[in-house]
C-alpha cells in the first residue's frame, strides 16, 4: 500500500519547517506528550505501554532459563524481537517482520546491551549450562510517528519494572532485575535541509533520511543508525547529536520520576 | 510444575477459585475507539485477559485477484503476542491461531452486509496482549465493537463467552485453571436474537449438560451485548451534555 | 409507534414497528426497522435514517470531490479519492485536447484537483471529469480532510454553515464530498479556517453549532487584531 501525500501538503508543511514552524506547533527539536504505563501486562516479568503523542508501542519482558552462547558460557542472554503487527498501521502487513521491523529490533537491542543497562554475567546461573534468557519484545499498536523511539523507550521502562521469576524455576526468591543505566534513543529526521525530532505520522513520510542516537545516562553515546536513502552533511550529523544529549536527558529525567 | 497431592476443588461452598459463582461472567472492560490510526477499535478486557482488535477498511485488496466483483471480503487475523502466554511463545502464527482465525471469521461475517462494497476488503486484526483462557470470545467481542466503531453495515453486533464443564458443574465463562483442568470447554457467538455464528466444543458433555451450558453460555453473551451497547452509547452520550431529553429505543429481544 | 429524534443507536437496535419507514441506514426484519450502523437516527420526511459516525466515502456520480493522482497509465489518471475505489480520469475528460505524453505536465503523481464524478458502474469503477470551468488541477491553497460523514454538517443545511464560512473567514473553501477540503486565501485567514472546519468535524452532532461557530469566530478574529 502506498501513502499517498499530495504536493501542495507536502510543500505546505516543507514551508512550515524553513520557517521553523510544524503542523502541531512544535518546535523543531520538540517531542510530543509521553505518558508511559509500567506493569500493563501483569503476567509478563516486565512491561511497559508508551504513549509519544498518538503512537502507542507495548513491550513485555519475559525470562526463562536456558543454554547460553558458546562464545559467552557465563553471560546470560538478551533476544529482541519486534513486531509490526498490522493491527498498528495500513502499510504493515502480517508476516515474519521486514527489514524495518529487524532494524528497530536491533537498535532497541543495541540501546540496552552497548549502554550496559544489563549486567548478563550477574544472569549467569551455572556456567556453561545454564542462563537467564531475557525476552524483550516490541508490539506496535499504533503508529503515528516515531516508533523507534517509543519502543526503545517502552523497552527500558519494562526493564526497569522486571521481576526475575527466580521462584517459579526453584532458583530462589524472585527478585528486582539490576538495570544499571538508563538508555534513551532519540531519532531525528531530515528533509530539504531541515532537521526535525520526533517526526509524527504527517511528517514521517516527507523525509529522505533519519537518524537515531541512543545515550547514556552519564552522557556517552551508545548506539547510533542513519536509515533511510538520503545524504546527511556532516555539520547536520554533528548538530543532531548534540540535540539528541539533550532531549535524551530531558526524557530520562521526566520518566524517571513517572 | 502441577503435581498436586489432592485433587483442587473446583467449586466450594458454591464459590469457584476466584471466587465467582457457576453463573458469573469474570469482570469486563470494554474501551473503543483505542487507536488512532485504525479506522475502528476496541480495548476488552476480560478477567486476566487483555485484547485488542482494529479494523481497516473497507480498503482495496491487495493482491488484486483475491478480491470478489459483488462484495467485500472479510479477512480476521487471531494474533498473540510473545509476552502474552506464561511461556513466552515465538512471535507469528501457528495452527491454533490459524483456526481462531478462521472461526474468528466465521463468527462476525454472517452479519456483515459485505454486499454494500463490491472489490474491496473489510481486515479485522486481534491482538492478545495477555491471555487467561478465553481468548479467542473475548477477540470476537472486541471485533464486534471496532466493527460498529468503524462503521461497517451490520444487521448486529455479536457477543461472545464459553461455558464448560469443570468439577462435575457446569460453569460460565471459565477462567485459565478450569479451562486447563475442566472436562469440557465452549465457546459460542450469537447475534442479541440468538443466532449462533461460533460454536465450538471439546471435551465431555451428556446432551442434558450441553443444553444447560448452551444456555447459561447464551445468558452470558446477551450481558456482555448489555456492556458493548452502552460503552458505544455512552461514547457519544457524554458530549451530548446539556441537551434536552433523550428518548429511549428499544433494543434487540 | 417510532421514539427517535437523533439518538444514538447501535447495529441491530429497533427503531420502528412500521417497516415503510425505513431509510438510509436501515434494514427490515420481520416488518420492523433496524438499525444497520453505529450513529444517529433521525426523522426526514417521514422515514427514520440512520446517519453513520463513521465509514469510507462511497462516490456516487455527481458528487463533486478533490483527489491526488497516484498513477499515469496510457490513457488514465489513477486517482485517490479517499474511498475504497480509485477514480479514474479519462483523457477525453480533460478539458484541453492533449495527448498521452503531456499527461504529467498537466497532472503529475501528486497533484491534486476538484473533480466531479460522472458514473459509478455496479463494480465500483469510478469515472471522474474535469471538464468544467470550475474543475481541474489544484495549484495554490491548502488542502485538508475531515471523515466524509461530516460533509453535510459543514454543508449546512441549503449551504447556510459553508456560506457563512466563506464569507466570515473571507476564503475560498471547496468542499468534496468524500471529506477533502480546499481553502484559499490569506495564511492567517487560512489558518483560522482550517482550525474552524476542524471544530466542526469533532462537534457536527451536537445542537447550537452554528451560534457557537459564529461565536468561534467572532473572538478569534477579534483577538488577531
Amino acid at each position: 500500500m502506498t501513502n499517498v501525500i499530495s504536493e501542495i501538503r507536502k510543500d505546505y508543511l516543507y514551508n512550515l519547517m524553513l520557517r521553523g514552524e510544524r503542523a502541531d506547533g512544535r518546535s523543531f527539536d520538540g517531542y510530543r506528550d509521553i505518558s508511559i504505563q509500567r506493569g500493563f501486562i501483569e503476567k509478563a516479568e516486565g512491561s511497559a505501554l508508551v504513549k509519544l503523542g498518538k503512537t502507542q508501542v507495548l513491550v513485555g519482558v519475559k525470562m526463562q532459563p536456558g543454554e547460553p552462547f558458546a562464545d559467552s558460557p557465563d553471560r546470560g542472554v538478551i533476544i529482541t524481537n519486534a513486531e509490526l503487527v498490522p493491527l498498528a498501521s495500513p502499510f504493515f502487513e502480517p508476516g515474519p517482520p521486514n527489514e524495518m521491523g529487524i532494524e528497530l529490533a536491533r537498535l532497541v537491542d543495541r540501546g540496552v546491551r552497548e549502554s550496559k543497562s544489563l549486567d548478563l554475567k550477574s544472569l549467569c546461573i551455572v556456567p556453561g549450562e545454564k542462563v537467564w534468557i531475557i525476552f524483550i519484545d516490541v508490539h506496535i499498536l499504533d503508529d503515528c510517528g516515531n516508533i523507534m523511539d517509543a519502543s526503545s523507550l517502552g523497552a527500558i521502562a519494562a526493564l526497569l519494572n522486571t521481576i526475575v521469576p527466580a521462584k517459579k524455576f526453584g532458583l530462589g526468591e524472585d527478585y528486582p532485575l539490576e538495570v544499571k543505566d538508563v538508555p534513551i534513543a532519540t531519532t531525528a529526521m531530515e528533509f530539504g535541509g531541515v532537521i526535525l525530532f520526533d517526526a509524527d505520522s504527517d511528517e514521517e513520510p516527507i523525509a529522505s533520511t533519519k537518524m537515531t542516537v541512543i545515550t547514556t545516562a552519564d552522557g556517552r553515546i551508545c548506539g547510533m543508525q542513519k536509515s533511510g536513502t538520503g545524504m546527511l552533511e556532516t555539520e547536520q550529523v554533528y548538530r543532531i547529536v548534540d540535540i539528541a544529549c539533550e532531549r535524551a536527558r530531558e526524557i530520562r529525567e521526566k520518566f524517571l520520576e513517572v | 510444575m502441577i503435581f498436586m497431592e489432592e485433587k483442587i476443588s473446583f467449586i466450594k461452598d458454591g464459590l469457584r477459585l476466584d471466587g465467582r459463582r457457576a453463573e458469573e461472567l469474570r469482570p469486563i472492560k470494554i474501551e473503543v475507539g483505542v487507536l488512532a490510526r485504525a479506522d475502528g477499535s476496541c480495548y476488552v478486557e476480560m478477567g486476566k485477559n487483555r485484547v485488542i482488535a482494529a479494523v481497516y477498511g473497507p480498503r482495496e485488496v491487495h493482491p488484486r485477484h483475491l478480491q470478489e466483483v459483488t462484495r467485500a471480503i472479510v479477512r480476521y487475523r487471531y494474533n498473540m503476542a510473545s509476552f502474552s502466554v506464561e511461556e513466552r511463545r515465538r512471535p507469528g502464527p501457528d495452527r491454533r491461531s490459524h483456526e481462531l482465525s478462521k472461526v474468528g471469521r466465521e463468527a462476525l461475517e454472517p452479519v456483515i452486509l459485505t454486499s454494500y462494497f463490491p472489490r474491496s476488503v473489510i481486515d479485522v486484526f486481534v491482538e492478545i496482549l495477555q491471555a487467561d483462557a478465553g481468548t479467542r470470545t473475548a477477540g470476537i467481542n472486541a471485533a464486534s465493537v471496532a466493527l460498529a466503531d468503524a462503521g461497517i453495515p451490520m444487521r448486529s453486533l455479536i457477543s461472545s463467552c464459553a461455558a464448560g464443564k469443570v468439577g462435575g458443574e457446569i460453569v460460565l465463562d471459565p477462567m485459565k485453571e478450569e479451562d486447563n483442568f475442566g472436562d469440557a470447554d465452549m465457546p459460542i457467538a450469537m447475534t442479541p436474537a440468538g443466532e449462533i455464528t461460533l460454536l465450538q466444543m471439546d471435551g465431555g458433555l451428556t446432551i442434558d449438560e450441553f443444553h444447560e451450558a448452551l444456555e447459561l453460555a447464551r445468558s452470558g453473551c446477551r450481558q456482555i451485548y448489555e456492556v458493548q451497547r452502552r460503552v458505544l452509547i455512552e461514547k457519544y452520550g457524554q458530549l451530548e451534555g446539556e441537551r434536552g431529553e433523550r428518548t429511549e429505543v428499544a433494543t434487540c429481544d | 409507534m417510532d421514539r427517535i429524534d437523533r439518538t444514538i443507536v447501535v447495529p441491530g437496535d429497533i427503531l420502528s414497528e412500521d417497516e415503510k419507514r425505513s431509510g438510509e441506514g436501515t434494514y427490515v426484519k420481520d416488518g420492523r426497522v433496524h438499525s444497520l450502523l453505529y450513529g444517529f437516527a433521525n426523522y426526514r420526511d417521514n422515514r427514520i435514517n440512520v446517519i453513520p459516525l463513521a465509514g469510507k466515502y462511497v462516490p456516487a456520480s455527481g458528487d463533486h470531490i478533490i483527489g491526488i493522482v497516484k498513477d499515469i497509465t496510457f490513457s488514465n489518471w489513477i486517482v485517490d479519492i479517499s474511498s475504497p475505489y480509485d477514480g479514474l480520469l479519462h483523457i477525453s475528460e480533460f478539458p484541453k485536447r492533449i495527448d498521452s505524453e503531456e499527461m504529467s505536465l498537466h497532472l503529475r503523481i501528486g497533484s491534486s484537483l476538484m473533480a466531479r464524478v460522472k458514473e459509478v458502474d455496479c463494480t465500483m469503477k469510478v469515472e471522474l471529469t474535469v471538464n468544467d470551468r470550475r474543475l481541474g488541477p489544484i495549484k495554490n491553497g491548502r488542502l485538508m480532510e475531515i471523515s466524509h460523514t461530516r460533509v453535510p454538517r459543514l454543508i449546512g443545511k441549503g449551504g447556510s454553515m459553508i456560506g457563512m464560512l466563506k464569507k466570515e473567514l473571507n476564503c475560498n473553501i471547496f468542499v468534496g464530498q468524500n471529506g477533502r477540503i480546499w481553502v484559499s486565501g490569506n495564511e492567517d485567514d487560512m489558518d483560522l479556517a482550517i482550525k474552524t472546519i476542524l471544530l466542526i468535524e469533532k462537534e457536527a452532532h451536537t445542537n447550537g453549532l452554528t451560534d457557537r461557530i459564529v461565536e468561534f469566530l467572532r473572538v478569534e478574529k477579534g483577538s488577531r487584531s
